[in-house]
């Protein structure tokens, strides 16, 4: 029960936070919203009794992405010296009936759906172990491309962003 | 206990929200950081149906740990471009950097 009452005020502040994120106008606000909504994510992760991905979610998301987007929008602020930024664009209202269409269709789908095996009560223990025999043995190839992937991924970013001598 | 449905409304909503966000903000940090509420809505999701659903497998666990991955490379990659534009432009809107639309 207590785990319950837990859970509902998890997640109406995770939704709380996605909506700041999208919807407050200084976008320094957004980036602080957004560390919220990910470890409130984390929390989830927690809840469903995988402590791995939850720990991964708050040591990468909730600490390098943030602090590369916080980085970035420091770097690139509009507004002080020049135009004023404006919120949103000529497209919201359009981007907001499609929004709000996809989520009437997902809530609709996630509640009608009758789904199967439902484990109930508790959910099932993954060990570490567990997650980690099946990572480098039933996944070994993906995980070396997903690692190939980061360093070309990290390598042209440093090669984008570097000042030029042309510059 | 929590039933799957809850995590499915709960992911559905943030993803609607991240849609939302793609669409009708125009600063390109802001879509970066929408497209990372979709990817977490979506990593719930897979870890959400690995938990209720496959908990001998737990292949969504490992998609989400994939997922995760994949989003750190995007964004150091997608900042880069970022911070390239806005030194070559003075703008971050994604609507005055549209020389490659056709």
């Amino acid at each position: 029960m207590t785990t319950e009452i837990l859970w509902w005020i998890f997640a109406a502040a995770i939704v709380g936070t996605s909506a700041g994120v999208v919807l407050s106008g200084t976008v320094i606000h957004s980036a602080i919203f957004l560390i919220l909504s990910l470890a409130g994510v984390g929390t989830m992760y927690l809840f469903l009794t995988i402590e791995f991905v939850a720990l991964v979610q708050f040591l990468i998301y909730g600490g390098a992405v943030t602090v590369l987007i916080l980085l970035a929008l420091m770097l690139t602020r509009m507004g002080i010296g020049g135009r004023p930024e404006p919120v949103t664009g000529v497209q919201a209202p359009f981007g907001a009936l499609v929004a709000g269409a996809l989520m009437a269709t997902l809530i609709g789908v996630a509640v009608s759906t009758a789904w199967p095996g439902d484990i109930g009560d508790s959910p099932a223990e993954v060990k570490i172990e567990q997650i980690g025999e099946i990572l480098f043995q039933d996944f070994g190839a993906p995980f070396i491309i997903l690692s190939a992937l980061l360093l070309v991924a990290f390598i042209g970013a440093i090669v984008i962003a570097r000042q030029e001598d042309g510059d | 206990m929590v039933p799957l449905e809850n995590y499915l409304v709960l992911s559905g909503i943030i993803f609607s929200l991240g849609v939302y966000g793609v669409l009708a903000r125009r600063n390109a940090v802001l879509v970066l950081m929408s497209i990372e509420l979709m990817l977490n809505a979506v990593s719930l999701n897979f870890v959400a149906f690995a938990a209720y659903l496959d908990p001998d497998l737990i292949t969504g666990v490992i998609v989400a740990i994939f997922v995760i991955a994949v989003a750190a490379a995007e964004v150091g990659l997608a900042l880069a471009i970022v911070i390239r534009l806005f030194r070559n432009r003075s703008t971050a809107n994604v609507d005055e950097a549209a020389t490659l639309r056709w």
